[in-house]
This record gives structure tokens, sequence and C-alpha cells, in this order.
């Protein structure tokens, strides 16, 4: 009996060890992220994965904070205060490596954006679609090109030769529209520059033709696409190619002839009555399409990527930020006919050091850490000068209209100077004119690297910087030197 | 009724014997401690004896012609001494740790260690436990054949870089498996803040009784999935039979800095910067100009005094163990503090422990361990040397170095000298920022810290039903528990731009594992010796973490996390949980302790993996040459005393750091302007598996006169295939990460030989020696395809470490040059196809700056068509990291009282970066070196000098913008690691002050290196245990040197 006790306890023991073996444990199920199998499974999923197109457009090394900031920085109104590669001072001094920060992290994030895209683009085709209903899949289908679009051009302004350097028949970039969803699709070719562009305005226009007119919540109407957002972007591109024609069809279509100059399809877009109300009230008509920040982290550009972070001068000099740039005291801060009365002057501070040091900076973002100042993509006033520009080009001439335009934008923050058709002896000085304008309008949002390169015109020296003439090496970055390590098809510029 | 009789037995015979003979006292003491042995046996030869008492004593009645007795305990080695004529004999026992007849941990049991077959080696606790360490991991260097150890740094509690055989996997973890009493224990660093924490700190190494290291298939292979990295068993101490026995061991330490590089004062800096400054007139608004204090004193600061100290340490443990025939116990209770040699930089531990075991009966014994450790691993701010933070702003060891002398802390005034969050640049002109920080308010207001709430414990329950069976189950947890908090000032530093910082995180990590094995062992016919185990195990692991993470701090007054800011996020987050489920089986066999052979297997399920089912296994013989009968009879046995050779295969695997859900691509949540967005976030792979070594090993092991010398030669192959490798897709793919797979493949092989000596053995005076060398040679021969090497960056800024098939991991991947031109002082680069490029950082009108002339007027155009030199274009393979020697010699003497300890360790064979050196070369404002005096050139004909003419500005020339050979030295070294000398009072003196044993000793560790690098110590990494980027000294604070004097006594 005793030893029957024995075995039965011993068999007990090893029974119930087997027995609690938990094989379902074997395969744990994510509680904190969605599997790919049922990422497009509810109608809240798939509008959550559209929302993450725009959330990956908006990162910081992408429009929430670097794209536009390497816009400004290559051109010569800024001056590189830290020397930090890691903030972009190989950036300003136009000389960055294939393998600089800049150049790597802008190139990842972008073609990030872009695959998310064409996920969603697959997803909705496979199943998406029928979850959120037809109606409902169009919009969002058009969303999701728009972002592609503003993607793909946004590369071509740093990693390509400007469309006017062989009317776009120069090394493009990979052109991906297909889903990649794990290894093994490493090597593409580059487009050339025109076949970029051919496929951003495919996307522009048909994200316009889908796009709702306008949304329901005012926000989205400044941080989601609607038509006007296509239109707006398509006399953006347009300009850049030099298509002045085009862009006066686009601009026309939310641009009246003559003031007030105000949207009259799909959301009123206009000039907004104060230029310093833009950066701080966000949601006002001119901004078509701004990227949104709230200080929850993950929400905001992060580290080392903010607007604010590296224009605004460091809190002993009163600023916000870290002061990465200054203003170039021969910049266009120097213009005499910007005058100090100009609204736009006052988001130009004056600081001197305890050493005597005297700087300029720009405060145009002005909120502190964790910096949640919403980041413009494009504001109305551009498609004005744009407009204005291509049609005193077009015409040749002192066009009125193109007068009339500047004069809205001039005159909004600087109602003491008023162009006339007088003012200008010719077509080119009204052009120029307008050309400075936009230097002052849009310092900081980051075009002026764009307007100097589709004009092929010598990026000026800076500083310590020297000029980069368009043949220089250095006129264009580089491609990212993870692009040509991996992809074996891919070639330097 | 039986145990009377028997004892009734005893007595009568005692009284018998008594009756014709005499009495002999004594007390019987361990050599090495002097502390008391209980439980000796003491016996006159073929006839009965007794056992000693808790104190050691004992008295014994022999016959009135017995001439001898016989002295034996498990562990020492058997003495045999004469009756003295006034019958009191004091014996002390020397341990027997060199020899063959010891018991060995292998793994869900123990075996004699003449009977293993695979590949182990073993260390005593003792010689750990007292040496000035947080881990006992730290102190493993040098002590057995094929194990590397490399401390990483000189912050305290840092994990070493702990390497058997060789680095065996690449994006995996290459730290062994360790095995605490049975429990599979957390490894590395987790410690998420400036200070580390080593989550083997539970362990107090004086709870250590041994520590036994598994190397090869048959001695791993029962650990399957997790043992491709060798296996560590450490076994903390039990209670012993006897009377309760209290010791106590104590020591008090000071650390004192290493070796730190010469900078220039501020008379030099001045005179140098001034010159470079003049050799760039694109700098001529910059000024050095001396800064004076209150006193008008000229400023002169040597900053490694602001950022480095003396550290003292101390540290105190109290353990009784003690039990009857049925149950016995140990408790200990330890406490240390230790001051690193980084201001601010503390270690504190409070641990018990408590291990019981109980026979309740003949069949069922139950036990369990409870251990509780409390530590505080403390920094106030950033070491800039811990994995991922070499090139830190605030790292303490770049400020040492980087800081002018021109500038000091504070200002006149009293206030810090501060610049936003930069250092205040005093009096030099044009820079508006110098934009690193002052260290000293960092100390003063940042910390850092990490404290670890650590429970490991277990219960069993063991039957033995019948002869020769074992049934046990057992159940263990592991729960870590992790306080992470860090503050940054708003005054100045990291912590200015957020306007003060703070983030915490609450980490929870559990393991729960239950075991249940049988075992049988059963001798047939006297010679056929059998023993066999199955079993099944089941480990769950669970890992959470509360994060919080705010800004803007709303009183300056406010330095923790729970005050008042203004801005506040959730921080990272995480939720984790794997579950592993295995049966495995182990059969030994021997035939008359001649002839072995063993097997093993085990079946690994492991949820991380997309094919969970693994089959691992170890086959192994061996071969007692020496039991042979043609041995004995050839009178060879005389001078070769014992001979064995064996040999082992197997297939093991490595699942450690696959995160928990590979197997799937996911996608996640994130916000886009308050909204919730979902979004691809991580590629995963259905098809991955465990990465699988095959190992091969044969060894001999032989013994010389009596076995007073044992040498063993072993030869080993470690063959590791399915690496798994986040292979990386081309960026324009637009993946969200890079997707794991089972690629790439390499090998470990070696040679480790170890020999032990025990060179003179008189009664007052003996030493014994222990000598291993291990040669290892490392070689990838596969990367994933497409894949044609893998670069691995230096806190993601400084990528100097390049994998390729072909060479070993790691290797240093620089820009060769071709010294200093002597007529125009330029740093001459060669490019990629051996051409000299001569590069000016200004270049006047009409000259280049990369010039293929020394006069700098041809431009340099790349076969590429590029105009300067560049690390993707031009840099070689130039160096490997990894040591192609490794060993320790160690050294005990005895002279009546006194033993002397010393203990050398080195590594040869391999090359550094010292990335370090760059920088202190660099013209930017940054202070030099002081060999800039001597060793840069100054003027035209100035041959054979090793950094450029200096320009003001210039960070290329010497290494600053891209890794040259120039700073690439060495390794190798010699190292005197620790020398000990101990005094044990005699037993007549002990017994007067009514104690068990006292012994006091001093040590010196680190205090003497013999190598020619020119860094503060080779034995360095600034990427921790980072597989790929060993071999890196990158702003890193360097080790401690180190003087202990310590205190053992016994009661």
């Amino acid at each position: 009996m005793k030893l029957y006790n024995k075995y039965l306890l011993a068999l007990g023991v090893g029974a119930i060890s087997l027995a609690s073996c938990h094989r379902d444990l074997l395969s744990p199920v994510p509680k904190t992220s969605i599997t790919d199998a049922s990422a497009f499974s509810t109608p809240s999923r798939v509008s959550a994965q559209l929302l993450s197109l725009y959330g990956a457009m908006k990162a910081g090394n992408f429009y929430g904070g670097r794209y536009l900031i390497y816009g400004d920085i290559r051109g010569e109104d800024f001056i590189n205060e830290t020397g930090n590669l890691v903030t972009g001072s190989d950036v300003w001094a136009l000389n960055p490596t294939n393998s600089a920060t800049g150049v790597i992290n802008l190139w990842s994030s972008a073609y990030y954006t872009i695959n998310c895209v064409n996920v969603f683009l697959e997803g909705m085709a496979n199943g998406g679609n029928a979850v959120v209903g037809d109606a409902t899949a169009k919009k969002y289908i058009a969303e999701a090109k728009l972002v592609r679009a503003v993607s793909y051009f946004s590369m071509l302004q740093y990693y390509c030769r400007p469309y006017a350097d062989g009317s776009g028949s120069k090394p493009g970039l990979p052109l991906r529209l297909t889903a990649i969803k794990g290894a093994g699709a490493s090597d593409m070719a580059r487009s050339t520059v025109a076949q970029v562009y051919d496929q951003v305005l495919k996307d522009l226009n048909e994200a316009e033709a889908d796009l709702p007119a306008s949304y329901t919540a005012a926000s989205d109407n400044v941080t989601r696409a609607h038509k006007n957002t296509a239109i707006a972007l398509k006399s953006r591109v347009y300009l850049t190619m030099q298509n002045y024609a085009k862009v006066i069809e686009e601009a026309n279509k939310i641009v009246p002839a003559s003031a007030p100059f105000k949207a009259a399809t799909g959301v009123p877009n206009t000039l907004n009555a104060s230029y310093t109300g833009i950066f701080s009230t966000y949601t006002t008509a001119e901004s078509i399409f701004s990227m949104p920040m709230t200080s929850t982290t993950g929400d905001n550009p992060g580290t080392q990527n903010q607007l604010a972070y590296y224009f605004s001068p460091t809190s002993s000099l009163g600023g916000v930020g870290n002061g990465e740039f200054s203003l170039n005291q021969s910049g266009i801060i120097a213009d005499a006919t910007w005058l100090t009365t100009d609204a736009r002057r006052s988001f130009v501070k004056k600081t001197t050091a305890t050493n005597g040091t005297i700087k300029y900076w720009l405060t145009k973002y002005n909120v502190g850490s964790p910096y949640t100042d919403w980041a413009p993509v494009i504001r109305y006033a551009e498609v004005m000068l744009s407009l204005a520009e291509a049609r005193a080009r077009t015409t040749n001439s002192v066009d009125a209209q193109a007068v009339a335009l500047l004069n809205a934008v001039r005159t909004r923050s600087d109602p003491s100077t008023v162009f006339t058709t007088s003012s200008f002896a010719n077509a080119t000085e009204l052009v120029n004119a307008i050309l400075k304008e936009r230097r002052i309008e849009f310092m900081g949002e980051g075009i002026r690297n764009t307007d100097l390169l589709r004009l092929l015109q010598t990026i000026p020296a800076k500083g310590t910087a020297q000029s980069k003439s368009p043949s220089d090496v250095g006129y264009i970055w580089p491609i990212s030197a993870n692009e040509l390590a991996l992809n074996t098809l891919c070639t330097d510029n | 009724m039986r145990k009377i009789a028997i004892a009734c037995l005893c007595l009568c015979w005692a009284l018998g014997a008594l009756a014709q003979g005499k009495t002999v006292t004594g007390k019987v003491t361990d050599a090495k401690d002097g502390s008391p042995l209980a439980g000796v046996s003491v016996t006159v030869p073929g006839g009965v004896g007794v056992k000693t008492e808790g104190d050691g004593s004992f008295s014994i009645s022999v016959q009135a012609n017995a001439k001898t007795l016989v002295f034996s305990f498990v562990g020492f080695e058997t003495a045999t001494l004469t009756i003295p004529a006034n019958g009191v004999l004091n014996v002390s026992l020397t341990s027997s740790e060199n020899k063959l007849d010891e018991v060995v941990v292998v793994g869900y049991g123990t075996a004699k260690k003449k009977e293993v077959t695979g590949s182990m080696a073993s260390v005593k606790g003792s010689t750990l436990a007292t040496k000035p360490v947080q881990t006992f991991d730290q102190a493993l260097a040098g002590r057995a054949a094929g194990v590397q150890i490399t401390i990483p740094n000189g912050v305290l509690n840092s994990p070493p870089v702990f390497r058997i055989r060789g680095t065996n996997s690449i994006s995996l973890s290459s730290y062994p498996l360790i095995v605490v009493d049975g429990i599979p224990s957390y490894t590395g660093d987790y410690s998420q803040t400036a200070s580390a924490g080593n989550a083997l700190a539970n362990i107090n190494p004086n709870d250590i009784e041994s520590i036994d290291i598994a190397k090869d298939a048959a001695a791993t292979s029962i650990y399957g999935s997790r043992a491709a990295n060798g296996v560590v068993f450490i076994t903390t101490k039990k209670g012993r039979q006897g009377k309760a026995k209290v010791s106590y061991a104590g020591w008090v330490s000071v650390n004192k800095p290493f070796r730190n590089p010469e900078v220039l004062n501020a008379n030099d800096y001045i005179a140098f910067k001034t010159s470079a400054v003049a050799n760039n007139p694109t700098a001529s608004a910059i000024q050095y100009l001396p800064s004076y204090d209150a006193q008008g004193k000229m400023i002169d600061t040597k900053w490694a005094d602001q950022v480095y100290r003396d550290g003292i340490s101390q540290s105190h443990n109290v353990n009784v163990s003690g039990g009857s025939d049925a149950t016995t116990y140990y408790f200990s209770a330890g406490y240390t503090d230790q001051q690193g040699i980084l201001r601010g930089n503390n270690f504190k531990r409070l641990n018990t422990l408590l291990n019981v075991d109980s026979r309740i009966n003949k069949v069922v014994t139950i036990g369990g361990k409870l251990s509780f450790s409390n530590e505080k691993n403390i920094a106030a701010n950033t070491s800039g040397s811990l994995n991922g933070s070499a090139f830190n702003t605030g790292g303490l060891g770049r400020l040492a170095i980087v800081l002018p002398s021109i500038i000091g802390p504070y200002n006149n005034d009293g206030t810090y000298n501060i610049n936003g969050s930069a250092i205040g640049s005093s009096n030099i002109k044009g820079i508006s920022s110098l934009s690193y920080y002052n260290p000293v308010p960092l100390l003063d207001l940042n910390n850092s810290s990490s404290e670890n709430n650590h429970i490991q414990s277990n219960a069993y329950l063991q039957i033995k039903p019948v002869n020769g069976l074992t049934l046990k189950t057992s159940y263990g947890i592991d729960y870590l528990l992790v306080d992470n908090n860090i503050f940054w000032t708003p005054i100045t530093g990291d912590g200015y731009s957020y306007n003060g910082y703070a983030w915490s995180g609450s980490d929870k990590y559990t393991t729960s594992l239950w075991t249940t094995t049988g075992q049988y062992d059963r001798t047939i016919a006297n010679k056929h010796n059998l023993s066999l185990l199955v079993g099944n195990e089941q480990q769950r692991r669970t890992s959470q973490r509360y994060g919080i993470q705010r800004q803007n701090l709303s009183d300056a007054a406010y330095n923790v996390i729970q005050a008042g800011y203004t801005t506040n996020n959730p921080a990272d987050l995480f939720l984790g949980e794997n579950y592993l489920l295995s049966n495995f089986a182990r059969l030994s066999y021997n035939y008359d302790n001649k002839y072995f052979i063993g097997g093993n297997y085990r079946r690994d399920e492991y949820s991380a993996l997309g094919e969970k089912k693994g089959d691992f296994y170890g086959v192994s013989a061996a071969w007692d040459v020496s039991k042979e009968n043609f041995w004995t009879k050839s009178g060879i046995q005389k001078t070769i005393s014992s001979l064995k050779v064996r040999g082992s295969y197997g297939k093991v695997g490595n699942i450690a750091g696959i995160g928990d859900f590979s197997p799937y691509s996911t996608f996640g949540s994130g916000l886009y302007g308050g909204l919730a967005t979902l979004a691809f976030s991580s590629v995963g792979n259905d098809k991955l598996k465990w990465e699988t070594s095959l190992k091969t090993d044969v060894g001999l092991q032989i013994g010389f006169l009596n076995d007073k010398i044992t040498a063993e030669v072993t030869y080993y192959n470690n063959d590791i295939n399915g690496l798994i490798l986040n292979v990386p897709q081309s960026p324009s793919t637009g993946l969200p990460s890079s997707p794991p797979a089972n690629v790439g493949s390499m090998y470990n092989k070696g040679i480790e030989f170890t020999v032990n000596a025990a060179v003179i053995n008189k009664r007052d005076f003996s030493w014994n020696t222990s000598f291993n060398i291990t040669q290892n040679k490392n070689e990838v021969t596969a990367l994933a395809p497409g894949l044609p090497y893998i670069l691995q960056s230096t806190s993601g800024l400084e990528s100097v470490n390049r994998t390729e098939v072909g060479k070993s991991l790691g290797y240093l991947w620089v820009v060769k040059t071709n010294g200093v031109d002597p007529e125009t002082g330029k740093r001459v680069f060669v490019n990629s196809k051996g051409t000299n490029v001569y590069y000016q950082y200004y270049a006047p009108t009409g000259q280049f700056n990369y010039s293929t002339t020394p006069d700098g007027t041809t431009k340099y155009v790349s076969p590429t068509g590029a105009t300067a030199i560049s690390q993707a274009a031009d840099a070689v393979m130039y160096a490997n990291t990894v040591p192609k020697i490794y060993g320790g010699w160690d050294n005990n003497f005895r002279y009546k009282n006194f033993d002397l300890n010393l203990m050398f360790t080195y590594q040869t064979g391999f090359y550094v970066y010292y990335g370090t050196n760059a920088g202190l070369h660099d013209q930017r404002w940054w202070n030099n070196s002081t060999d800039v005096l001597t060793k840069a050139w100054k003027s035209k004909g100035d041959a054979n000098m090793l950094y450029a003419k200096p320009v003001y500005s210039d960070n290329v020339s010497n290494g600053s913008s891209m890794p040259l050979n120039i700073n690439v030295f060495k390794g190798d070294f010699f190292k005197f690691k620790n020398a000990s000398l101990g005094y044990t009072l005699p037993s007549s003196l002990l017994t007067k002050m009514k104690l068990a044993s006292f012994r006091i000793y001093i040590t010196g560790q680190n205090f003497l290196i013999a190598t020619k690098y020119p860094g503060p110590d080779p034995e360095v990494s600034s990427n921790g245990n980072t597989t790929i980027a060993q071999g890196v000294d990158r702003n890193t604070a360097a080790n401690a040197k180190t003087f202990l004097i310590g205190l053992n006594v016994g009661f």
C-alpha cells in the first residue's frame, strides 16, 4: 500500500506537469498592434490607415520639419550657427555626402510615405473598398494619391536635376507604385525626371476628380486634402516645370480674375487679413494644407526636427529654440524695400548677446518644446503669386492681374507700398518683384530652394558657404548611400 | 529502535577503545581562509571514525598503538597525519579544486566531473567573493579557457562583454545563458537611464558556491535552443549539517581613474589654438583670450578633475548556515555601497538569500530558495560610455577632454558658466556657442537612476520511490522590477530645450518556470553505470512598461518626475510575452569508468518564432586511458597519472533577443493632429526559426605526477547557420523595418589549453598556478543575398565596424593615410586606388581642398568623379577587432599564515579604433592632447609628424569627420588584474579570541597594464555587448584601478 502511494504521488506529479502545457501560449496575438491580416477589416481601421498616410508625411524628417527647413537653408537667407552635421550644417553649406543625415533620412522618410500609400491602395482594392463602401473609398483613394504626389514632388526638389535642365530628361527617382510588404523588392532603376513629374500630375489629377470639395470639420479643410488642395499643388508643380500656361489654368480654378481673391468653389480659400495670424491660428482659410501638431509624443516633429528649434534663438536670447540658423544679415532682411513697418518684419527678431554680437532670427514659428507649430504645406498666397508670375511670364508684359495679385499679398502686410503697372519697367522687373515677394512672404516655409532651382539660378554664397552654379557638384543632393548600397539598379547623381 | 541500538553499540565500542587507548583532539580548518570545517570525517585507518563539530573541533578515541589519522571531506584533499605525542592535532585541509573527482552542475542535475564527457570549466565562488565588483561576471576574466570577458567602461554595473568561444551571433545576443539554481536568469543591461544596470547584479558574489561553464554541445545541448552561446550554471551556497555557523565578509576600497589622456593647459591651449587660427584666414574673427578668476588668477581648468573622483566603496556580508540531519539552511544578507570614478555614479545593493532543504522522509525531500535584492544604479548624468551614448554632448568621458582649459565651470559671481544649453565661451571670441555642456551643473542638478527589485525563488518536491529513481518537480519565479528615472534640469544641458525634462519607466519582467524531471541511475554488475534523465519544462516570460515623459518644469526647485510640469506624455510603453515549451532527455553510460558515452536531446517550441518547433541534440564519448590495465601495468602511471580523451558533436540553437512577435507584420497606432492612425510599422517573417550551431569538440585531459600537474587541451569548431539578420531592403521600398530572416552563417574555431600545477606544496609554503590560453578564429561565411556587408554605427553617427564575408565580425573599416607631408604639413590620404591625396582644410584661391599634388593646385577627381576622399568610396577593411588569443594566469601562494594571489589577464591579436583620439586632435575649439605640441606639424621639413598642420576648424585631417587608420591601434595587453595579500590568524589565537576564523587582506585591481595602446584601456567597448561593433573606444570613460582592504571572520 505504501509503495502504491509513492507511485501514485510520482505519477501525479508527472501527469500534472505534462497536462499543464499551454499550447495556446505558443501563438500569442500582439495586444498593442494590429496584424496585417486584419488591418483593413473595419471602417475605423481603414480610416485610421488613411490618416496614417498624412501621419507619415508629417514625420519630422519630412513635412513635419526638415523638408521645409532644408528648402530654406539651402538658400541665401540663413546662416548656420552650430556647425552641427545632424542639424543640417552640410545641407546649408551645399556639400552633404551620400551618407549625410539629411540625404539619408529624407529619402527613407518620403519613400516610407509612398509605400504606405501603395500598401493602402492595395489594401483598399483587396477588401477595404467593400468595408467602407465605394463612395467613401473613392475619396480615401484620392487623398492617398495626393499624399503620394506630394512625396514624389518633394523628393524631386533635392535629389534630381531641375525639370528645366533638359526638360525632365535627367535621372529622376525609382518610381514605386505597387505595395511592398516584404523582402525582395530592393532593385529598381530611376525613372526620368519627366516620368516622375508625369506620375505626380496623374495622381493630382485623379485626386482632384475624387476628392471632396470640403469637409464638415473645419480643421479637416486644412489637415486633409480637398479639391482645392490638389489644384493648389498642381499650380506649384507646373510652376516648377515652367509650364506657365498650366499654372494659370490650375490657379484660375481657385483664384478669381480680380479682387477679392477668394476661391469660388470648394473650401473658400483666401488671404487671411492678418499675416501673423496665419501662424497662430492654424486653420484660417489661407492655409490650404498644413501638418497639424499636438503636444502628444509622436504627434509633433520630435527632437532636432522642429521648425522653431532651428530658426528661433535660444531662451537666453528670448527665443524658444536652439538657434541653429540665424538670418543672413546681407540676405533679404537687408533689402530696404522691405519696409520696417511690414507686418512680416515682426517675425524678424534682433538679439544682442552679452558679448555684443548682434543676430537676427526668424520667429515665424514660436511655440517652444515640444514645438507644436503647424507646418505649412501650401498657402493661398503662394497660388496667387504663382499665378502672378505665370501671367507675367506668359504675357511677357507688366500684366495688370499679376500686379494686382502681387499687390494683394504685399499690401496685406505693408499697406504703404502699393504697386501699379507703372512700378515695373518690364515683365522681368515684375517677375523679379514677385520672386522677391516670395522670399519675404514664404521665408521659413521651404520653397526657396525650389524657386532657385526651377529657374536654374546659381545658389548664392552666404557666410562661409560658397555659391553653387547649376553645373557645380552640390547644386542638387547626391542619392542616399543606403539606396545605392542596396538597390543595384540605382545610380548616383 | 534500530538507531538506538546502533548508537549503543558504538558507545560500547568507544568505551572499550577508551579503556585501552588515548584521545586525540584538535580542530580542522580550511587552508584557504582558516574557517572551521564541520562534518569532516576523522578516521583511524581501518577503523571507525567521528565527524567534526560546527566549530571544526573533534575528539576521537584511538588505540594506544594508532599512529595516524585520516581526514577526509568532500571537496578537499584527504590528509593522513601522524598523531603527535600530546594528542592535539590541528589540521588545515586544502581544497581539491583542481581535482577531477569534483561534482559539476550539468543542467537538471549534477555529475561527477570525471564522468562528464562534455567540455566544462568550473570556477569556485570563493575566488570571486572578495573582488570589488558589482556582478560576478566582471570577475570571471581569465579564469577559464574559452571565456572572454571585457569590461566595457568605467561605469559601475556595466554588463561585461561576455563571450564563450567567440561571438556566436550577429543580431541576437552572444551572451551565454545564465542558469541560476536551475532558473535561466535575465542578462544584460536593464537600466534605461545613464546608469548601467546589469540584471545579474542581484546575485551577491559572496553567495555563489560555484560557477560551472558549459561550452560544447554535449554540455549545453540539454538547453537546446538557448545553448549556442554556452551555458553558465550558478549554484548558490546551501547549508551544511552542523551547528549554526556565522561568518562575516567585508571590504572597503578606493577606485581611481586610470591612464586618462593629458590635455593642453591654458597657456598651451591658447598658444596652440591661436597658431591654428593663424593658419585659417577665414577664421580671423576667432580669438582665444585668457579669463581670470575673482582673484585675478588665470583660469586653467582641469576638466577631468570636475568629472572624475576617487570613489570609496564598501561591502558587508553576513551569512548563517547549518542544519540538522533532515533540514539544512543557508541565510545571508549583504550590503554594498560603491562609488564609481565618475562623479555621481553609485551602486548600492541590499540583498538576502535563503536556501532550505528538508528531507521529510526517506522518499520525499522538499526545499526551496528565496532571494531578494534591491539594487540602486545611480548616475547624475550620461557618461557617454554606455552603448548608444558615445556622441552625447553631455557625455562625461568626453567633456573631461573636449572642454578648453581656459574656461571654468563657474562665473566669477559664483553662478554656473553657461550659455543656454551649452557652456559659456568666456573669452573665446568669435564663436557664438561652444555647443558642449558644462558638466558641473549637470552633475549637480541632473539625476538618472535605475532601481531594480529582483526576486528569484523556487520550490521543489523530490521523490525517490525506489532505489535509483528520482522524480523532481520544481517551480521557479524570477521577477525583475525596474524603476527608471531621469531628470534634466531646465537650466542647461539636454533639459534646456525642454525647459526641464523628466522620464520615468516602470518595467516589470516576469519569468515563471516549471520543470519536472525523472532520473534513473543504475549500476549493473558493478561495471555498467547508467543514468537516464527525462524531463518537461515550460517557461513563460512577460514584460511590460508604464512610462511617462514630462516637459516644461513648473517650478525651478522641482527635480522629480512626480512634480509639476505642463507637458505630459506617455512614453515607451510596451507589452510582451513569450512561451517556451520543452521536452528533453539525457542518457549517459560508462563501462567501469573507462569508456563513456552520452547523449542529450531536447525539443523546444518557442512562441516568438514562425517555425516554432526545433530539435536539438548532443552526443559524446570519452575514454579514460589511464584506467586501462596496460596503462597501470606499464609503469607510465608514475609519470602520466591520468589520461582521458573525449569528443562531442551536436546541434544547439540561439533565440536570445528575437522579438516576441517576429512572425507578424503589424500596423501600429499613431496620431495625426490628435486623431488615431494605424500605420504599417513592422515587417515580420512567418518562416523565422532559431539560429543553429553545430558544435564539434575534441579534448585531451592529462595529469602528471599524481595529478600534481594537470593539463587539458581542446579543439573546438562551432559552425553557425541560419543567423538571423534583419535584412536591409533598399530605402526606396519604403518598408518600415528590415524583415528578419535566417540567412547568415559563420564559424568560431579554436584551441583551448589549460594547465594547473601545484608547483610547491610544503607544509609552510605552497604555490599553485593555473594558466589558460585560448586561440579563437572567427569568420563570417555568408550574409544575406544582396547584402555584401553590414555596417554597424557607433551611437548612430560613425560607422567604423563593417562585417563582411571572409572576415571576422566587426572589422575596422577606415580610410588609409600616408602620414603628413613634411613640406606642407598636409594630411596625405590614400584613395581607393592607392593614390596619395593631399588635403588642406583651408584652400587659398587657385588651390583645392583635395589635391593630387602637395601644392594643392591639382584638383583631385576620384575614379567615380568625386572631388573628396570619403569613407564610402575610399575606406578599406583594415583590422580585426576580435581577439585571436586571450586567457589568464592565476597564482596562489601560501607562506605560513600569509596568502598571496597574483592574477593576470591578457588578450592579443586584435585592434582597437581609438576614436577618442580623433577628437583629441580635432582643430575646432576642442581641447587637444598634449602630444600636439610635439607631434603636430609646425614648419617646413617636420618629418614623421603624426598630426597635420593645425588649421582652425579642421575636423578632417585627424579623423573626426571620417575614421582614419591613424586612430587604429593594436589592442594587445597584459594586465595585472588582481593582486591580493592575505593573513589568516593562527588557530591558537583564534581560540583565545573565540573566533572560528579570521582573515584580513589587501587587494589591488587593474593597477598595472602592459600595452602599446595609447588610450586609457584597450579593454573597452563603446558599443557594449553589440556583436558586430567591438573594438571601438569613442569618448569612453575608462576603467578604474582599485585598492581594497577586506576582512573575513567566522564565528
